[in-house]
């Protein structure tokens, strides 16, 4: 026993590596999938879709009119999923805002008493061009990616700015 | 004739798996005298986290978790399966009992200083189990895709977006993407019938074994620290404790706060008032399931502009900091929370004396009592929009 070379496994030490390398075999060949399949959403793209918002040309002007739209429910499912727009016109300037609201995503309705879009979750309030004027807002109202075609609104599943 | 056979049967069951050992372990092991009522709060909260279990797997059997199919699923239980309807009843209301009973016995925890040493582990799995119980309950608010469920959904996963850095890259991991959708209900349906459950039971375990190795702690009157003090003499009674199973060691630092000086069988002393209490709380989740229900409103419309979200009522104090924190601290909702439980584990790390009596321990006691009356504030601040709608 006295002899053996320093240098060399005992036996002892190479079954113990040979456990660990067993040990983090498994748990590398299990974590990698299991973390990527995790994580993959974050690398797939939403398709954008664009929804017909409509004939906007009856929209009066200073007052905000909801519109409902569909878009996909997205991923694998062929479900629609209904989303708010707001148009606001002011003069020739069009804006087409979402009812998310900037502070934690709850659905803001206009309000025509208080003339600014109202926030029921936590008293957020947006003014007319959806600058976030009260409450505990953080940013203005997101608003839609849109082109208009003649009167005729179309709205894409995205904003212009990322909440 | 036939109880000479089952003891027969009994006798080869038990030279085979050692069982007969195990009941008496299980049955005859000794508790505190006084006190004993509020340890039922204890296995309150167990038998009501198996209530969850066992109504939950049932409920796998009919609930679909898809964002087209879940509503669906619940309305078609509610409108044709009344036996089904009082299962998720079930499920609903000893959640909400679960809750509150679960937030009591860790008041009576910490009032009574049982998480000292050596149980100091017995405290910091019961925080790890009151986080995954919160959790529990907040991804099973998701599931129903009602209007309450989807409001609750897209505002819990928009609140991890508030931490710095990776916020908005832990928001999109939960909902799947950056708005919640169909990979949302999924995996909030996988966390709450899988991950958290895996770890959640398994703890459980940990938890009732530290319990089972230490034994009840008790009241601070049982010990010899409290007596020496109470009756002013040095010479206390021996410790009367039962033969079988003393779990208390007598550790030689704190050799007065390490045994109660009297204590009675588990069974049937502390069985029986464990049973009358948990039965009671059993009974009102089930009168509660039958004359309340679970309630199911409209499907889930993220175009709404009339529908008040409400948070769910275990969750109003985090609500409430939402509304009270200014804009420009809203990190204070996400970092007020996260400390209170760090703080919560690191408890019997920062209060070492061996002092159990509450009252001589005011350091403790003092910033312990303001914080539940904080959290009972806000809860009471908020409770106004539970209805008002």
């Amino acid at each position: 026993m006295g002899l053996r070379d320093p240098r060399r496994l005992s036996r002892r030490q190479f079954g113990l590596l040979g456990t660990q390398v067993a040990g983090a075999t498994v748990a590398i060949l299990l974590g990698i999938p299991i973390v990527g399949f995790i994580l993959s959403p974050l690398f797939r793209r939403q398709p954008v879709a664009e929804a017909t918002v409509g004939d906007i040309s009856n929209v009066p002007d200073r007052q905000p009119t909801k519109f409902v739209v569909q878009f996909p429910a997205g991923d694998w499912t062929s479900a629609k999923v209904n989303a708010a727009v707001y148009v606001v016109r002011t003069g020739s300037d069009l804006k087409i805002f979402s009812n998310t609201c900037t502070h934690m995503q709850c659905p803001v309705h206009w309000d025509a008493s208080l003339n600014e879009f109202l926030c029921p979750c936590h008293g957020g309030l947006y003014d007319m061009d959806g600058r976030n004027v009260g409450g505990p807002p953080p940013k203005p109202l997101p608003q839609y990616v849109h082109r208009l075609d003649g009167t005729t609104l179309y709205v894409e599943n995205r904003f212009t700015e990322s909440l | 004739m036939i109880r000479e056979r089952v003891a027969s049967a009994y006798n080869w069951f038990d030279e085979r798996t050692a069982v007969r050992s195990l009941v008496r372990k299980g049955l005859y092991e000794a508790v505190p005298v006084r006190g004993s009522w509020f340890y039922t709060l204890g296995s309150a909260t167990l038998i009501l986290i198996l209530l969850q279990l066992i109504t939950g797997i049932f409920l796998t059997m009919l609930y679909v978790p898809s964002v087209t199919e879940a509503w669906a699923s619940l309305e078609f239980l509610k409108q044709h399966d009344a036996f089904g309807s009082i299962v998720r009843g079930i499920h609903l209301w000893s959640a909400y009992v679960l809750l509150f009973v679960l937030g009591l016995h860790m008041i009576r925890t910490f009032f009574s200083g049982s998480y000292k040493r050596p149980r100091e582990l017995n405290w910091v799995t019961g925080t790890g189990l009151f986080v995954l119980v919160l959790g529990m309950a907040i991804t099973g608010a998701f599931l129903p895709w009602d209007q309450a469920a989807y409001w609750t959904a897209v505002v819990v996963t928009n609140i991890p977006a508030y931490t710095p850095l990776i916020g908005s890259f832990v928001r999109a991991l939960w909902r799947g993407g950056d708005f919640v959708g169909p990979v949302t209900l999924v995996r909030t349906f996988g966390i709450h019938v899988w991950l958290i459950p895996v770890i959640l039971f398994p703890l459980i375990g940990a938890h009732l074994a530290l319990l089972r190795k230490h034994g009840e702690h008790g009241s601070y009157v049982n010990y010899l620290g409290a007596y020496r003090a109470r009756e002013g003499v040095d010479v206390p009674p021996a410790p009367k404790q039962r033969p079988i199973e003393p779990p208390y060691p007598a550790a030689p630092s704190e050799e007065v706060w390490a045994a109660p000086l009297e204590t009675e069988d588990f069974y049937p002393h502390q069985t029986f008032k464990d049973g009358i209490v948990s039965a009671v709380l059993v009974v009102v989740v089930f009168v509660l399931a039958v004359a309340i229900g679970a309630p199911l409103e409209a499907i889930a419309d993220p175009s709404t502009t009339n529908y008040t979200p409400v948070p769910e009522w275990f969750y109003l104090p985090l609500d409430q900091l939402l509304v009270l924190v200014p804009q420009q601290l809203i990190g204070l909702s996400l970092v007020l929370p996260a400390g209170g439980v760090v703080v919560m584990l690191l408890l019997p790390f920062i209060d070492r004396g061996p002092e159990r009596n509450p009252f001589e321990r005011p350091a403790v006691m003092v910033p312990g009592a303001f914080a539940v009356l904080f959290v009972v504030i806000l809860t009471l601040l908020g409770s106004g929009r539970l209805f008002n709608q």
